[in-house]
C-alpha cells in the first residue's frame, strides 16, 4: 500500500506526526483466574521429557504475525493511526530450510473519524484505506486513543494469523504440523485439527492455584505438566494443553525458558503429550537470538517474524536515527 | 521463495544492497545471492540499475567478484554453544538451519553509461554472457571493426560460461603498450605452457593489417622448448577450447632449432640430439669480433672501468680484421681467439725484451692481462658457442621469416655464455629491427627466469640494462619481451611494471605476502595460492580488474615427455660427428669419404675446416672441406695453434 492515504491526509489538514511505539510485545490482556480441568491427571503433574523420544514430523510450518504502527498525524488532538498487520507461514522440509509458503498483509488507518475535520474525513474515504473505528470514549487524551488503536491494531493482527492459519490448513500434507505463535482455542479450526500446535509465550491466563500453580510456575526444564484443559471462557474452543520448560529458570524469572502448549481436546494429544514436548525441547536449537525472549521463542517461529519485518513497508518501522527536525528532503 | 523467470527472460542470481557501512561506489559494490550460486571469485556479473529494459536505456554496470562472505544469523558464536549444550555433534541435530546469506564484493569493471560515473545502481545482479564479458573487458572496442586485434589468451569460464578473452595486440605486442609477464610457482606447468599456447594463438590471430611476427626463444632449463615442432597430447575438453578461441589446435610449423656445441666442437649441447630429430638443429657458434661487441657482459661489477673499456674499443677499432702492427716488429691480423692470444703474447715478451715501462700505447700491462683473461675465460668456459676460429653458424639475420619460432637452447651453456647468448641475440634483434630488415616486422622474445636476468637488487648488469631498455623502449621496434619467472617480486620493478600484459599463475603465499599483491583481496589471493593448472590470472591495459581464464594444453610435445618419446642420443665419436655435420650441409656426402679424409688429422684442424664448410655452405661440401682441410693443416702454412690458457679463478693473479 501507497502511503498516499498519508499524503492525502496531511494534505487535508492533519498535522504530521511520528511516532512509534513499542510493537509486537505480546498480548496486552491480563486474564482473570480462569481455571482448568485436569486430564491427564486429576491433580497437576510433572513429566520428565527429556529422555523421551521425540515426535519427527516430515515437514512443520510455522504461523506468526507481527504489527506496526505510528501515528501520521493529529485532526485537532484525535490521533491518525498508521496500522500494518502481516502474517505468514514458513514451511520446513527435509532440508531444515524454512521457506515461506503463504503471507499476508494489510494496512490500515485508525482514527476516530467524527473527530476530525470534513476534509480529513473525505480525504481518508478517497484513499480507500481500510479504516478501524476508535470508540468514542477511547478518544480524548492521545495516550488513551493511541492504548486503543493498539488494541485495534492487535485484533487485527490476530485475525489474520488465524485466516492465514486456517488456510494453511488445508493445504497441510498428511504428515505434515503447523506450530502457530499463540493459542489455538481462537479459532474452531485450527484448535480442531489434530496436527496443530499452539505454543504461547506470555502467560496473562491464570489456570491453576495453590500448590498446582507452583508446580506449574516451578518446573523442573525439560519438563511438562500434566495434560489440562482449561476452562471454557467466552468464544474460546475446547483445548488441551500443558506447560512445558524450555531452559532452566532458576537465576532468571519464573516464567524464563516455560511455554504453554496447545492441542487438539483429544485422547491422542494425551497420548503424545510427551513425544510433542520432547519434539519442541529439540526446537531449542538453534537459539532465536538476538531476541530478548529466546529463551521461549522458537527459532522457526523467529525466522518468520524476521521475513514478516524485512518485508514491513520501511516507513512504518521505527526510524533509526533521532527525532530532531528534519533539515533537508 | 525463489521465483522463476519469465520465459525468454534470464533470472536474476543475485541484488546488489548496499548499507552505510558497505556502500555501493563507482568502484565496487555488494550483492547477494541464494546459498547454492553458480558464481564465485572471479565471476563477471551485470548489474541493471532502475529503468533497464522497457523504460529505456538505463544504467548497466559489469563487475567481477573478487570477495565473498557467508554468515548466518548467529548473535555470537557462544549462542551456537548453548543451544548444542556443549555438544558439537549436537549442533547438527537442530531441527532448522539457520538463515544464512551469501554476500559477495565485486569490483566495477565498465559502466555504461560510462559518464557521469556514479554509485552502482542497487538493481537486480545477472551472470554475464558471452557478450557481457565482452562488453565488461572492454573487447568490443578490439574484437570487432574493420581492423580486430584480438588474441585469444583463454576462456573465463564461470557459472557453466565459457566466453572468450581476448587481448589487444596493439597492447600486447606494440605499439600502445606491450610485453607479457608471467609469474608462477614452478612445476606446475603452468608458465611455459601458457607461453606455448600464447604464441600458438598470435601467430594463428595477428592482425595482417600489422605485418609480419616471429618468436625467438631461449631455452634456459631442460628440454622445455625442445620439442615445438612436435603434437602434444590433448584430450576433448583441450580441443573444444581450441575450437572456442578459433585456435588450430596443432604444433608450431616452422621451428627452427639452435644450440651451440659441447666442448668437443662437433656434438651439440641439447637435448634435442635424437637421431629423427638432430637434423634439423643448427649449430651457434661465435667468434672472437662477435664477442668483442659484447665485451661488456663479460665483465663484471669490479671490472668495470674507463681502462678496460678504452682498451676492448681500441681492439675493435684498430685491431681486429686489420693488419695491425704490434710495435715490436711483428705485424698481426686479428681474426680468431687464437690471432688475438699471439698478438697478447707478442706485446708481453715485446714489453719484457725492450725493457720499456709497463705501457703499452697508452694501455697499462694490467688493464691488458685483465681483458685478456676475461675473453680467454669465456673462450673456455663456452668453448662449444665461442671458438678460437671466427663465426660459423648464427641466427638468421634479416631473414627471419613470418610466423616462426627459433629456439636458441642454451639450457647447458656456462650462465656467462647465456648471458652472452642472450645479450647478442637481443642486441641484434633491436639493430635489424630499428633498421627494418629484420624480415618481420615483430619478434617476440621468451626469457625464463627473469629474476636471474633482471634482478631487483644485485649489481647492474649489462643483460639487465638491456632488458630495462626492451621493456622501455621495445614496444616502438616491435621487439616484444615474454618474461616468466617464479617471483614476480624478485624482478626489477621496471621490467615488471612497463609489462603492459601480466599473467599469474598459481602463486606462493610468500609471495603474495609482498607489497605488490596489496591491491588483491585477501579471496583472490586465495584462488591464486590454489590455482589448478591452466587456468590464469590476467591483467590487461583495457581490464579495470584482473580476470581469470583458462587455458588449453599446448599443442606441443611437452619437455619431459619429448625426452621421453625421442631420447636423447649418446655423444657421437668425433668422426661419426663430423660426417654427420657434413651429411647435413650435403646429402650426397658418404660417411667413408669424410672419415677417409679426416683419418690421422688434428681435431683442431678438422674442427676448423668444418667450421669454414658452414660459414661458407658451399654447392660441394665435400670437396671444400677436403680443400679447407689440407690449406690448413700443410705444416709449412697452418701456424701452431696455441691454446688460450684457461683462467684459474682461484689465481693469485689480482684480475
Amino acid at each position: 500500500m501507497p502511503r498516499s492515504w498519508v499524503d492525502a491526509i496531511l494534505a487535508a489538514g492533519a498535522v504530521p506526526a511520528s511516532y512509534v511505539p513499542d510493537a509486537s510485545a505480546g498480548r496486552t490482556d491480563l486474564e482473570e483466574f480462569t481455571g482448568a480441568d485436569g486430564v491427564e491427571d486429576v491433580a497437576l503433574r510433572t513429566y520428565a521429557v527429556a529422555d523421551t523420544r521425540p515426535l519427527a514430523p516430515g515437514a512443520v510450518a510455522f504461523l506468526d504475525g507481527i504489527e506496526q504502527w505510528r501515528v501520521v498525524g493529529y485532526g485537532g488532538v484525535t490521533p491518525i493511526v498508521r496500522g500494518y498487520v502481516a502474517a505468514a507461514v514458513r514451511r520446513r522440509g527435509p532440508d531444515r530450510r524454512l521457506r515461506t509458503a503463504a503471507e499476508a498483509s494489510r494496512e490500515l488507518a485508525i482514527t476516530r473519524l467524527e473527530s476530525l475535520a470534513e476534509p480529513l474525513r473525505r480525504a481518508l474515504a478517497a484513499s480507500g484505506v481500510d479504516l478501524l473505528e476508535l470508540a468514542e470514549e477511547d478518544v480524548g487524551q492521545p495516550g488513551r486513543a493511541i492504548q486503543a488503536a493498539r488494541r485495534e491494531l492487535e485484533r487485527a493482527r490476530l485475525a489474520q494469523e488465524r485466516e492465514l492459519g486456517e488456510r494453511c490448513l488445508a493445504a497441510l500434507g498428511p504428515d505434515e504440523w503447523l506450530v502457530v505463535d499463540g493459542v489455538l482455542s481462537d479459532s474452531a479450526a485450527l484448535s480442531a485439527h489434530p496436527r496443530a500446535l499452539g505454543v504461547i509465550k506470555s502467560h496473562g491466563a491464570q489456570y491453576f492455584e495453590g500448590p498446582e500453580l507452583e508446580r506449574a510456575l516451578t518446573l523442573p526444564a525439560g519438563h511438562r505438566t500434566s495434560v489440562f484443559q482449561p476452562k471454557r471462557r467466552g468464544a474460546r474452543r475446547a483445548i488441551y494443553s500443558w506447560y512445558l520448560r524450555l531452559w532452566p529458570w532458576e537465576g532468571n524469572d519464573l516464567l524464563y525458558g516455560l511455554v504453554r502448549v496447545e492441542a487438539h481436546a483429544d485422547a491422542v494429544t494425551v497420548a503424545r503429550a510427551s513425544a510433542l514436548s520432547a519434539w519442541l525441547l529439540r526446537e531449542r536449537s538453534p537459539l532465536s537470538t538476538p531476541d530478548a525472549r529466546w529463551d521461549r521463542l522458537l527459532y522457526a517461529i523467529h525466522d518468520v517474524e524476521t521475513y514478516l519485518r524485512s518485508r514491513t513497508p520501511r516507513d512504518v518501522i521505527a526510524p533509526p536515527g533521532s527525532r530532531l527536525p528534519r533539515t533537508g528532503s | 521463495m525463489i521465483r522463476q523467470a519469465e520465459p525468454g527472460s534470464p533470472a536474476p542470481l543475485g541484488r546488489v544492497v548496499a548499507t552505510e557501512l558497505k556502500p555501493a561506489t563507482p568502484h565496487q559494490f555488494h550483492f547477494w545471492t541464494a546459498n547454492e550460486t553458480t558464481i564465485g571469485i572471479g565471476a563477471i556479473v551485470k548489474v541493471e540499475g532502475p529503468g533497464v529494459g522497457d523504460q529505456g536505456p538505463g544504467r548497466v554496470v559489469y563487475g567481477v567478484v573478487t570477495d565473498g562472505f557467508a554468515y548466518s544469523d548467529l548473535a555470537t558464536p557462544l549462542h551456537d554453544v548453548v543451544a548444542a549444550e556443549g555438544d558439537p555433534a549436537r549442533a547438527a541435530e537442530s531441527p532448522s538451519v539457520r538463515q544464512e546469506i551469501r554476500l559477495w564484493t565485486a569490483a566495477v569493471l565498465r559502466q555504461q553509461p560510462e559518464e557521469p560515473l556514479q554509485p552502482v545502481p542497487l538493481g537486480a545482479v545477472y551472470v554475464a554472457s558471452d557478450a557481457d564479458v565482452a562488453q565488461a573487458l572492454r573487447m568490443d572496442a578490439y574484437v570487432t571493426g574493420a581492423q580486430p586485434s584480438g588474441i585469444p589468451v583463454g576462456l573465463y569460464t564461470a557459472a557453466g560460461l565459457e566466453a572468450p578473452v581476448y587481448l589487444d595486440a596493439d597492447f600486447l605486442l606494440g605499439p600502445e603498450a606491450a610485453h607479457l609477464n608471467i609469474s608462477g610457482v614452478s612445476g606446475l606447468a603452468t608458465k611455459t605452457s601458457a607461453v606455448e599456447f600464447l604464441l600458438a594463438s598470435i601467430f594463428e590471430h595477428f592482425p595482417a593489417h600489422k605485418g609480419r611476427v616471429a618468436a625467438l626463444c631461449f631455452n634456459v632449463k631442460g628440454p622445455d622448448l625442445c620439442f615445438l615442432d612436435r603434437p602434444g597430447a590433448l584430450d576433448d575438453a583441450d580441443r573444444r577450447r581450441y575450437e572456442r578461441l578459433g585456435i588450430t589446435p596443432q604444433p608450431f610449423e616452422r621451428v627452427r632449432y639452435y644450440a651451440p656445441f659441447k666442448a668437443d666442437g662437433v656434438n651439440l649441447n641439447t637435448l634435442r640430439t635424437h637421431p629423427d630429430l638432430v637434423g634439423d638443429v643448427e649449430p651457434l657458434v661465435w667468434g672472437l669480433s662477435e664477442v668483442l661487441d659484447f665485451a661488456e657482459v663479460l665483465l663484471n661489477r669490479d671490472d668495470i672501468d674507463a681502462k678496460a673499456d678504452a682498451f676492448i674499443d681500441f681492439l675493435s677499432d684498430r685491431v681486429l680484421n686489420k693488419e695491425f702492427d704490434d710495435g715490436f716488429g711483428g705485424s698481426h691480423r686479428v681474426q680468431t681467439f687464437a690471432d688475438l692470444n699471439g698478438l697478447f703474447r707478442a706485446i708481453f715478451d715485446g714489453l719484457e725484451l725492450s725493457g720499456r715501462s709497463d705501457m703499452w700505447r697508452t694501455h697499462h700491462i694490467a688493464t691488458i692481462r685483465k681483458v685478456r683473461n676475461r675473453l680467454s675465460n669465456i673462450s673456455t668456459r663456452c668453448k662449444g658457442l665461442v671458438t678460437d676460429d671466427g663465426p660459423s653458424s648464427d641466427l638468421p639475420w634479416g631473414r627471419f621469416e613470418d610466423r616462426t619460432v627459433y629456439v636458441v637452447d642454451v639450457a647447458n651453456v656456462d650462465p656467462l655464455g647465456q648471458d652472452l647468448v642472450f645479450a647478442r641475440a637481443v642486441s641484434k634483434l633491436r639493430e635489424h629491427l630499428e633498421r627494418r630488415d629484420l624480415g618481420v616486422e615483430a619478434v617476440v622474445v621468451f626469457v625464463d627466469e627473469l629474476n636471474k636476468y633482471a634482478p631487483g637488487d644485485g649489481p647492474e648488469t649489462y643483460v639487465r640494462k638491456m632488458l630495462l631498455d626492451i621493456s622501455e623502449r621495445g614496444r616502438y621496434l616491435g621487439l616484444v619481451l615474454f618474461a616468466a619467472e617464479q617471483f614476480r617480486s624478485q624482478v626489477h620493478r621496471r621490467v615488471v611494471g612497463n609489462a603492459g600484459t601480466t599473467l599469474f599463475g598459481r602463486m606462493d603465499a610468500d609471495e603474495l605476502a609482498t607489497p605488490g599483491y596489496h591491491v588483491l583481496s585477501p579471496a583472490v589471493k586465495i584462488k591464486l595460492a590454489t590455482l589448478p593448472i591452466g587456468e590464469l590470472m590476467v591483467r590487461h591495459p583495457h581490464f579495470t580488474q584482473p580476470i581469470f581464464v583458462r587455458f588449453p594444453r599446448p599443442a606441443v610435445l611437452r619437455g619431459r615427455d619429448g625426452v621421453e618419446r625421442f631420447p636423447p642420443a649418446a655423444d657421437l665419436p668425433f668422426e661419426e660427428a663430423v660426417v654427420r655435420q657434413l651429411a647435413r650441409l650435403d646429402r650426397r656426402i658418404r660417411p667413408n669419404q669424410v672419415k677417409d679424409l679426416i683419418a690421422e688429422r688434428r681435431p683442431d684442424d678438422v674442427r676448423r675446416a668444418l667450421a669454414a664448410v658452414r660459414r661458407t655452405r658451399p654447392d660441394d661440401a665435400l670437396a671444400y672441406f677436403r680443400r679447407m682441410l689440407g690449406a690448413r693443416v700443410a705444416p709449412a702454412t697452418a701456424p701452431a695453434r696455441e691454446a688460450v690458457p684457461p683462467l684459474n679463478p682461484i689465481s693469485e693473479e689480482p684480475y
